[in-house]
């Protein structure tokens, strides 16, 4: 072979290097991207700066919710040398088992991201990132840390932000942060705009939830180049692509945090609601929920895993937003609604009388009611057996059956448009809708045609199948305020200074005409003013109440008390509704709650006299 | 002086080109990497830069010098530059170690690597030893003999220890088999033991070392990307793994080598080349599949020692780590990178990529001008090494040409390591970048090998033999 010729092959190496270098080049470079994201994850280090959270007034211009600077000890394990295992778990307090568990756990829980090429969960456990060991730490707690912390290097600490509430009232309106799981950091609706990454916090429940995006705030972004030992160098492109924190504008909510307290404290002890709402606005002023916590309790990681469970378990749900979800039979409150109804369907007028029939069903001793406003006083419940059937056996069709398909699904057509049988349009998710009972309903229990209303009579006393929330229970009252309609019942009065939310602008009117409304009122009045009314418990020397007792007959046990009501009776400024499971007549403790409520508001302070009045009166009730 | 006047007429200029202009663009980017803003003069001798450019003013002096020198001296110097090189690689082993290697001859910071050194004179001498040999008439001896020139300096270097210089001592391998020298002799002692066989030569024998190059490089690009998977953003849900990829390329690379022998080979040579190229894909496919194979059949620490050695596993040294930053770098490029001062994670000051004013030198190069500039880059290189084969094909004497391959081998061996390290196809084993890397003893051994090539062309009609 001529030696000469041998220069071609190593012509080849040289050439075929300089192809397969070319052709990686291309595919590293032009190709495939994932170097760019590694690259991107090494050294442009994208730095959030989460706001802190929105806060909130109570209509007073008390701030209810605020923030509170809490730290985190950061870990990287690069740094860290000749870790003293023992030393440092003595330090926080932990045994040196629980720390190298905690290692285990960081090591393998953080920075767990979705590999899209893949389609894997890829760690991407990183020894120079810090990550944090201890979450949510006190200045107490790092200040005493960090005394000590020059002797365990790769540990510092870091700034974060927490809610706190300056009152401990109204846990289940406000709601509660969590950190964003899996789920919601991979959910398209959630996380649409990728604002929440591992360890970010997210609304999980009440006016928290309702408001994330109003209260989130704006995101910081800053491109910075980091260097190995993950300090910042320099901000990328001079900051061109870089964003301002932004805490988010508070929230004013139409809450009176002292009226809150004041309800809580009234309900201590006791199952129930109390809702009060302003009827010209449909800004509720209070929403107690018994039994309640402390929202502090459910701040921060540690806390909720610590706290939650024992709330979750707690035989008393305290989670449990009654004023939202509980649904009862509302009883003789439900009564003004059927006389509002009776007398627009023009099935009876204000001046109907029906004679107490006990046979019919059982009342207790009082007058013939010879007036819609007699009615009302003395909770007639024959009276009403008799005004009820009149709205729902019309005569229409000749079929009785068919007779009162029609007469039910008319009166269905009413009471929805009270806001009932419906989830109302309130600020906060989860709620229920309350059951008012259609043609359909009895259909399917009953069969078509095969019910009339001496099957259905019960829901002419609120009885029966009639369900309503709490919180439908205060906007009766607020309909009857307003002699007709209401706005939407909801927290937030205004978002910054922009008002409230437009569906809480738009007016809802009742199928009944507000000239219909005197006698009820009147009634009304009568209830707690008149001899023979049954909230006489309630009654003001200078404030004029109308309100509307019941008592739900409960199979289970002792009878609900419930009370609705508003004043002043002219212009008012309040309407509620207290609901207390097991407590008897609503007269005995629902009216005088009510009527401490409304005094509170009105006056500012209460007559203790009357206070502990019912205190003495409720200590039977006491749940056990 | 009429040798002097007519250097530059004879200086061959592409070459010098192609030489310059690496320099510059190395000077460009140590610059640029290393850069402090507190001292940014280019002149700053505090910083990487300040003494890149005293190293390459001194380089350039030290050309200058060559270039008045006479170059017969070389030749017949050989031996006493080789042993002399030699005593220092010797000597160096009783020097304090440095990042644990005694590789360092000096005081303080101004130190040189007598390693860098040793090259050329190896080179010098394994010219003159070869160009003095009668070819035709091989025997043990005289292979035993070349193979003894490179195999002192490399086993001294071996010692210090630095794995990077002594894998490039066998790129004189390459020089000896342009030159003819042959394994034959040793192969031959084997094989005629058998009885009946009596053979004059063999081609494996002949080609013993190109053939272990492809056997070694093969082994090792199958062990470093066989696992891998590649996904391709034109092809989605397609997901090659690196030893299949390897068998695609080989027969890719059979097809190109048939086309082109259908197309330009010889009727009588097309049959037997065309055996060599279906036996020699189904050689490197058996080769490549056997070593995946064995490799996934050994012990869990087995696999672990050679993953540590091909710096595959995260291993105290973080060879891997270096390797992993290195290739994100040079990926984050894009196609037109990210801009001069711009690399982010190969910077010096960022520290992502350790070495990256040294032997990871190509990643903020390629993290800066992209696909284009490293690929630019890599051409610049294939032209001067092309070129430098051209040169050695044109000279006279054989002493020029076979020093003449031998600088075109280890340009190519430094190239071929460096870049293909910064790219993940090659251990991490360090060796600069010639022309490129920071570092006094790299860039004046490079430009003395060059400026001594360049004077040796410059001559060539003077030499008679």
């Amino acid at each position: 072979m001529n030696l000469e010729n041998r220069k071609y092959v190593i012509i080849a190496f040289i050439l075929l290097v300089g192809f397969i270098y070319t052709s990686r080049l291309f595919y590293m470079q032009v190709v495939d991207d994932t170097w760019v994201l590694r690259a991107q994850e090494i050294a442009e280090k994208r730095k959030e700066i989460i706001p802190p959270r929105g806060v909130m007034f109570d209509r007073k211009g008390r701030k209810i919710v605020s923030n509170k600077t809490y730290y985190n000890l950061m870990m990287t394990e690069e740094k860290i040398t000749h870790l003293d295992t023992v030393a440092f778990a003595k330090l926080i307090g932990w045994t040196p088992i629980m720390v190298r568990e905690r290692f285990k756990e960081i090591v393998k829980g953080e920075g767990v991201y979705y590999n899209k090429s893949s389609g894997r969960h890829t760690s991407n456990y990183q020894k120079m990132r810090a990550y944090p060991f201890l979450k949510e730490l006190t200045l107490d707690e790092i200040t005493k840390i960090l005394v000590h912390i020059a002797n365990f290097p790769g540990f510092k600490e870091e700034v974060t932000s927490m809610r706190t509430y300056p009152y401990a009232n109204g846990a289940n309106i406000l709601g509660y942060l969590n950190e964003a799981n899996r789920e919601d950091i991979e959910s398209k609706e959630i996380n649409a705009d990728h604002f929440y990454r591992p360890g970010s916090n997210i609304g999980r429940s009440g006016i928290e939830r309702f408001y994330e995006k109003e209260l989130r705030g704006r995101k910081g972004i800053r491109y910075v180049v980091t260097s190995a030992m993950n300090n910042a160098i320099e901000s990328y492109a001079n900051g061109k692509y870089d964003t301002v924190a932004k805490q988010a504008i508070p929230l004013k909510l139409g809450m009176d945090i002292v009226m809150q307290a004041y309800g809580e404290k009234l309900m201590k002890g006791k199952k129930g609601c109390i809702v009060a709402i302003e009827p010209a606005t449909g800004e509720i002023i209070t929403m107690v929920s018994s039994p309640s916590y402390d929202p502090n309790l459910l701040v921060g990681r540690r806390n909720i895993s610590l706290n939650y469970p024992k709330l979750a378990r707690d035989k008393d749900i305290p989670l449990f937003p009654r004023p939202l979800q509980a649904e009862y039979p509302p009883g003789s409150i439900f009564k003004l609604v059927q006389s509002l109804i009776g007398m627009q369907e023009g099935v009876v007028s204000e001046n109907a009388g029906f004679a107490c029939i006990k046979s019919m069903v059982g009342c207790h001793n009082h007058p013939n009611a010879t007036c819609i406003a007699e009615a009302v006083q003395y909770s007639c419940n024959p009276y009403f057996y008799q005004l009820v059937r009149k709205v729902i056996q019309q005569k229409v069709r000749k079929n009785l059956y068919a007779d009162a398909e029609y007469g039910l699904n008319k009166w269905h057509r009413y009471m929805s448009s009270f806001g009932l049988g419906k989830e109302l349009e309130v600020d906060i998710t989860g709620q229920n809708g309350g059951l008012i009972p259609n043609s359909k309903y009895y259909d399917k229990w009953y069969g078509h045609h095969q019910w009339g209303f001496s099957t259905i009579r019960s829901i002419s006393i609120g009885q029966g199948e009639i369900k309503l929330t709490p919180l439908q229970m205060a906007n009766i009252a607020v309909i009857i305020a307003n002699k007709g309609w209401y706005y939407s019942p909801h927290f937030v009065k205004s978002i910054g200074k922009k008002g409230p939310k437009a569906n809480f602008r738009k007016k809802h009117k009742t199928l009944v005409e507000s000239k219909y409304f005197a006698p009820v009122i009147e009634g009304m009045r009568r209830v707690v003013n008149e001899s023979g009314g049954t909230a006489k418990s309630a009654r003001l020397e200078d404030i004029i109440i109308c309100g509307k007792t019941g008592t739900v007959q409960n199979p289970h046990g002792q009878d609900h008390s419930v009370f609705i009501a508003f004043a002043p009776r002219d212009n008012p400024k309040i309407a509620i509704a207290v609901f207390v499971e097991n407590a008897g007549a609503g007269g005995a403790v629902a009216a005088p709650i009510a009527s401490l409520m409304i005094e509170k508001y009105l006056k500012g302070k209460v007559t203790k006299e009357k206070e502990s009045r019912l205190n003495k009166a409720e200590e039977p009730n006491i749940i056990h | 002086m009429r040798k002097n006047d007519a250097l530059l007429s004879h200086l061959d200029w592409p070459l010098f080109i192609a030489f310059f202009s690496l320099l510059i663009f190395g000077m460009a980017t140590v610059y640029s990497v290393a850069f402090n803003e507190e001292h940014p003069n280019i002149f700053a001798f505090s910083e990487k830069y300040g003494k890149q450019m005293l190293w390459l003013g001194v380089s350039l002096f030290l050309g200058l010098l060559i270039f008045l020198i006479d170059v017969d001296i070389y030749r017949k110097f050989a031996v006493p530059i080789y042993i002399f090189t030699l005593s220092l690689l010797v000597i160096v082993l009783f020097m304090p170690p440095i990042n644990g290697a005694r590789a360092w001859i000096g005081i303080g910071s101004m130190g040189i690597q007598p390693a860098e050194f040793a090259k050329i004179s190896t080179a010098l001498l394994l010219s003159k030893y070869i160009s003095g040999l009668m070819i035709k008439h091989q025997t043990i001896n005289t292979v035993l003999t070349g193979v003894g020139i490179l195999m002192a300096p490399a086993l001294l270097v071996a010692l210090q220890p630095d794995a990077g210089t002594l894998v490039v001592f066998s790129s004189f391998l390459f020089v000896m088999y342009r030159e003819g020298m042959t394994f034959d002799p040793i192969i031959l002692k084997f094989v005629n033991r058998i009885p009946g066989i009596n053979l004059k030569s063999t081609w494996v024998g002949n080609h013993f070392i190109p053939l272990l190059f492809i056997v070694v490089v093969l082994a090792v690009l199958t062990l470093i990307i066989g696992e891998v998977e590649f996904s391709f953003g034109f092809l989605p849900g397609i997901i090659i793994k690196g030893s299949t990829g390897i068998i695609i390329t080989l027969a890719f690379l059979a097809l190109l080598a048939y086309i082109y022998i259908r197309r330009f080979g010889t009727k009588r040579d097309r049959s037997s080349l065309t055996f060599i190229i279906i036996f020699g894909f189904i050689f490197m496919t058996s080769l490549s599949s056997s070593v995946s194979f064995v490799f996934s059949k050994l012990a869990r620490h087995q696999k672990d020692r050679i993953e540590m050695v091909l710096g595959l596993k995260e291993d105290p040294n973080g060879k891997d780590y270096n390797r992993n930053r290195a290739m994100a770098a040079v990926g984050s490029g894009g196609a037109f990178g990210k801009g001069y001062k711009q690399a982010s994670v190969s910077s010096v000051e960022s520290n992502h990529v350790p070495e990256s004013e040294t032997d990871f030198i190509f990643c903020p190069f390629a993290e800066e001008w992209g696909f284009f500039g490293s690929v630019f880059l890599v051409f610049i290189y294939l032209f001067m090494l092309m070129r430098i084969v051209f040169i050695a094909e044109r000279q006279r004497s054989s002493f020029n040409r076979i020093y003449a391959y031998c600088v075109a081998m280890i340009l190519f061996y430094h190239f071929a390591i460096n870049v293909g390290m910064n790219i993940g196809f090659v251990p991490v084993i360090g060796i600069p970048l010639p022309f490129f890397s920071y570092g006094g003893s790299s860039i004046m051994s490079f430009c003395i090998m060059m400026f001594l090539l360049l004077k040796l062309d410059s001559q060539r009609k003077d030499v008679l033999r």
